[in-house]
């Protein structure tokens, strides 16, 4: 209703005259206007948007060994194999004997599609789709400094796969990481634009809520498994 | 030099000793002790409570006294001292005058113990050997931002170790008013601290904040327990002997 | 105390197993809080950043929402403004009702409590299931959730197992990997039957119209991903200026709430699926909630609004501890709960939760946005005495109270006589029965007698003597 977007902008517009909002300046920032507002410092905080270290200052090797590092921790499994062929052996051992939902295999790198051809995809039925033993999918990022899986919706990249199984397998290619989020958000933008929603996946899904003992494994894939290619 | 001890209420009525320990040290530390004309309280139970105009009216008075002496004010009580530090400029932020008063007040006073560590600390020397247990007050701690002085205090002192126990920085329970207006929660914050100060096997308990020690202490006697309980300047009162 | 948060206060004190669950509760998630801001780089520098952030955007309000509105927009969602919890309700079944939706999948959503939304969808004959795993037990206990992030901290395992036997008829079990099994099974059902998914938003990115949901068991993803519609509602104030901020923001929130560096699913949305999608839903529709946030925004608690609802404040409360989630009688718990909730619902029925605390600040000092929480529960106070009934003993007390301690030579005869009557019911120094207001305290410990002379008479005195010659 306008009438109650008019009369709530008028509320919030009046709030702020009297309203105890504190200064907004920070200590640690040199750059504060003079409003008392900050400049963004893309530095600071090794957000993104420096074109020379668009994924941020490690190299590549730092950048993976700090993912699996962090991918290990919360039990995720992850291999790291040197050559395509390991990578398809790795993933056909992963999917052995199961019923597999897929990414289209064409979206799968090292040529792994071969091996979940004639799978289940995101346009098949979903009653089918629910009941996959294994999603298979590839990433649109992979953050180093928190071991998570960066997946984008879109065309033969369905939300479901890497949500409805109870294992979900990622092949990943070193050239995917990024060392934070926000370098994934400044790289990706445009990509980012264009998709429905993104999720990144950290670890297996999880709670606590029962007398705060850990449980792995509720809703989403209670199995994660990240093989890294050459 | 000149320094202004401001008592507090509680010590003046409650355990004037603190203060005359306070005094003492203060001397040792080469300083002359003046006591200003006609101060009462800071004001801090009707702020509390929210009456802020009553708050007000005992600050201006205050303020006036203070207003009235030169150098540092020493205050024996982290509340007090957060109230005088931080609490005036909020109570009269409306009143420019009033306010530039109180910045001028806040910038002299120091609790005790930020005091003594800023001329350098103190030596002493126990007779006997001593267990401590340090409560930090949290007016104290979290307002003033001082948390590592009194310890350093404590272990300047020869003869007295000093015990840590467990979630040692948790609040006792006091709040001022809050220890009557929510006497049960008070009471239930009360007998968790005493009972990790018990379980620490420290023999005294000691804090630069009279409200708290007069909370605690009541607990502790009401339990029957034998830990001797002394505001920071008693203890080093007493070593100095 | 007396009064409703009194009453239920006293009860949970003498809770037992309350006590347990709490101490266990605040304790492990106090000790996850401090392990997960010690991993962060330069923890102080994020959260001055992300309190700079917070406060440009409420500073800036209604440029925000309506940039926020338009980039919705943009991205194919619909948006709906609330005045009201009930108008938001309202607005939320129509769209449902319009949908022919006839089961509704709810992931976490406080603000939807706030609004007693199940209850309107079960008016409108719509059937609804909460999804969080301590909230789909809440749900089916019948109960109300007690901590901002772990609903259930006051159930035993065994209470669960047994609410799990009695309303969805399976074995008994104390096992909580058997119990979440069960609400696995169940709710995936829900999950692929839902006609609408309902979910909060943790953040709302001015920038580009993104809603972050932050979440760790997969439900906030199913529900947004199945059913055909989805509808967020969200408080106003839960804006970030830019993704570069929603980055900082869900680092600080994970690890100030549980201490990981990220939840399992950090999801982002930006709108309904897009052609060439093969899931997601076909609606969305976000509905931005006022009920009361533009009046606390022109008050003394503007700054509440910053909250990220991590609960790490509601861990570090020695009152939170003691009395745990319900005695606040609110959707919203703890020292952000006895602010907020005033500002909503209105301080004249919750006057008794900004007197609740000792203002120890341990909040204030654990808030990732490094909220003032002591400050706000002051100016409250001042509030509750402007408008709401106080004891007559202390409104008279304090007010002579400040005539008295104004005036030296009567503050100096006042105590005096206030000292002798109560060093008349001394013994040995102390007083084990305390007359009038101060009978609380010695309900509980002794008080301390008076002096006989005070510290400025003893000083006098002496000074008056080393004067003479």
């Amino acid at each position: 209703m306008s009438d109650a977007r008019a009369a709530i902008l008028g509320r919030v517009e009046r709030a702020v005259r009297t309203g105890r909002i504190p200064n907004a300046t920070t200590r640690h920032d040199t750059g504060a206007s003079a409003d008392g507002g900050v400049e963004e410092r893309p530095t600071d905080d090794r957000v993104g948007g420096d074109p020379e270290s668009e994924r941020g200052d490690a190299t590549r090797v730092a950048l993976q060994e700090r993912f699996v590092l962090e991918a290990r921790a919360l039990g995720v499994e992850t291999y790291v194999e040197p050559t395509v062929t390991a990578v398809c052996d790795r993933l056909r051992t992963l999917v052995a004997g199961l019923r597999v939902l897929t990414w289209n295999p064409e979206l799968l790198p090292y040529d792994c599609g071969s091996i979940v051809e004639g799978a289940l995809v995101g346009s098949s039925p979903r009653g089918e789709q629910a009941r996959a033993e294994v999603g298979v999918t590839a990433c649109h990022g992979a953050i180093a400094e928190t071991g998570s899986l960066a997946l984008l919706s879109g065309p033969g990249c369905s939300r479901t796969v890497s949500l409805l199984p109870p294992v979900h397998v990622a092949v990943v290619r070193p050239d995917d990481l990024f060392e934070t989020m926000g370098h994934f958000f400044a790289a990706r933008a445009a990509a980012l634009a264009q998709s429905s929603s993104c999720t990144f996946v950290t670890g297996p899904s999880r709670t606590a809520d029962i007398e705060l003992s850990l449980t792995i494994g509720v809703h989403g894939p209670g199995r994660v498994a990240i093989v890294f290619g050459p | 030099m000149i320094v202004q001890l401001f008592p507090t209420c509680l010590v003046n009525e409650f355990h004037p000793a603190a203060g005359l320990s306070v005094a003492r040290v203060l001397e040792r530390l080469g300083c002359t002790v003046a006591l200003p004309e006609g101060l009462t309280c800071c004001g801090q139970p009707a702020f509390n409570a929210g009456f802020h105009d009553e708050a007000r009216q005992v600050a201006r008075h205050t303020l006036r006294v203070l207003a009235r002496t030169d150098g540092p004010i020493v205050i024996p009580s982290g509340s007090c001292a957060d109230m005088l530090i931080h609490q005036y400029v909020e109570l009269f932020k409306d009143d420019p005058s009033a306010s530039a008063d109180a910045r001028a007040v806040a910038a002299r006073c120091r609790e005790f113990s930020q005091f003594v560590a800023g001329r350098g600390g103190i030596k002493a020397a126990m007779k006997n050997p001593a267990r401590v247990a340090y409560h930090p007050s949290c007016h104290l701690m979290r307002g003033l931002g001082v948390r590592r002085e009194p310890l350093a205090i404590i272990s300047a002192i020869a003869g007295v170790a000093s015990v840590s126990f467990d979630e040692q920085e948790e609040c006792c329970g006091f709040g001022g008013l809050f220890s009557i207006k929510n006497a049960e929660i008070s009471a239930s914050m009360m007998d968790r601290k005493l009972a990790a100060i018990e379980a620490s096997g420290a023999d005294r308990l000691v804090s630069c904040d009279l409200g708290c020690l007069l909370h605690l202490e009541g607990g502790l006697r009401r339990r029957g327990a034998a830990i001797k309980v002394q505001h920071l300047a008693e203890l080093v009162d007493e070593a100095l002997a | 105390m007396s009064g409703g948060f009194a009453d239920r206060a006293r009860q949970a004190i003498g809770n037992r197993q309350l006590h347990i669950a709490l101490d266990r509760t605040t304790a492990q998630l106090g000790l996850r809080r401090a392990t997960g801001l010690a991993s962060l780089d330069r923890a102080d520098a994020v959260r001055d950043r992300a309190r700079a952030a917070k406060m440009r955007v409420l500073q800036t309000l209604a440029d925000s929402l309506r940039q926020f509105e338009a980039r919705l927009v943009d991205g194919g969602a619909h948006v709906h403004w609330a005045e009201t919890g009930a108008d938001a309700n309202r607005i939320i079944v129509d769209i449902a009702a319009k949908a022919g939706v006839r089961r509704v999948a709810k992931s976490k959503s406080m603000a939807s409590e706030e609004t007693h939304l199940n209850g309107a969808f079960e008016r409108a004959g719509i059937a609804v299931v909460e999804t969080d795993l301590g909230e789909y037990i809440v749900q089916l206990a019948g109960d109300r959730p007690s901590h901002i992030i772990m609903p259930i901290v006051h159930m035993t395992r065994q209470q669960v197992g047994r609410v799990m036997e009695q309303r969805l008829a399976v074995p008994y079990s104390d096992d909580t990997q058997t119990l979440a099994r069960y609400a696995r099974a169940r709710l995936r059902d829900e999950f692929l039957e839902a006609d609408m998914g309902l979910t909060g938003a943790n953040f709302g990115v001015v920038e580009n119209g993104t809603i972050c949901l932050v979440t760790n068991e997969g439900n906030g993803r199913m529900v947004t991903t199945l059913p055909r519609v989805h509808v967020v509602l969200m408080g106003i104030e839960k804006l970030v200026p830019t993704m570069g901020d929603l980055d900082r923001f869900v680092k600080l929130l994970t690890r100030s709430a549980t201490g990981q560096k990220l939840t399992a699913y950090t999801t982002l949305l930006r709108g309904p699926r897009r052609s060439g999608d093969a899931c997601g839903p076909e609606e969305m529709h976000v509905v931005l909630l006022d009920n009361g946030r533009s009046q606390i925004l022109a008050g003394e608690t503007a700054e509440i609004l910053g909250c990220i609802r991590c609960g790490a404040c509601l861990n570090a409360c020695p009152v939170y501890r003691t009395v745990g989630g319900h005695a606040y009688g609110d959707v919203y718990p703890g020292p952000v709960g006895a602010i907020v909730t005033p500002g909503i619902r209105g301080l004249e029925q919750f006057a008794e939760l900004p007197s609740a605390s000792s203002l120890c600040g341990a909040c204030r000092e654990v808030c990732p946005v490094r909220l003032d929480i002591p400050r706000m529960l002051l100016a409250l106070r001042q509030q509750a005495v402007e408008r709401t009934p106080q004891p007559a003993a202390l409104r008279v007390g304090l007010k002579l109270f400040a005539r008295v301690a104004s005036r030296p030579r009567i503050y100096r005869l006042a105590a005096a006589i206030a000292r002798r009557m109560l060093r008349i019911r001394a013994r040995h120094g102390w007083i084990r029965r305390a007359p009038g207001m101060a009978s609380a305290w010695t309900r509980y410990r002794d008080l301390k007698a008076p002096a006989a002379e005070t510290f400025e008479s003893i000083w006098r005195r002496r000074a008056g003597a080393a004067r003479k010659p």
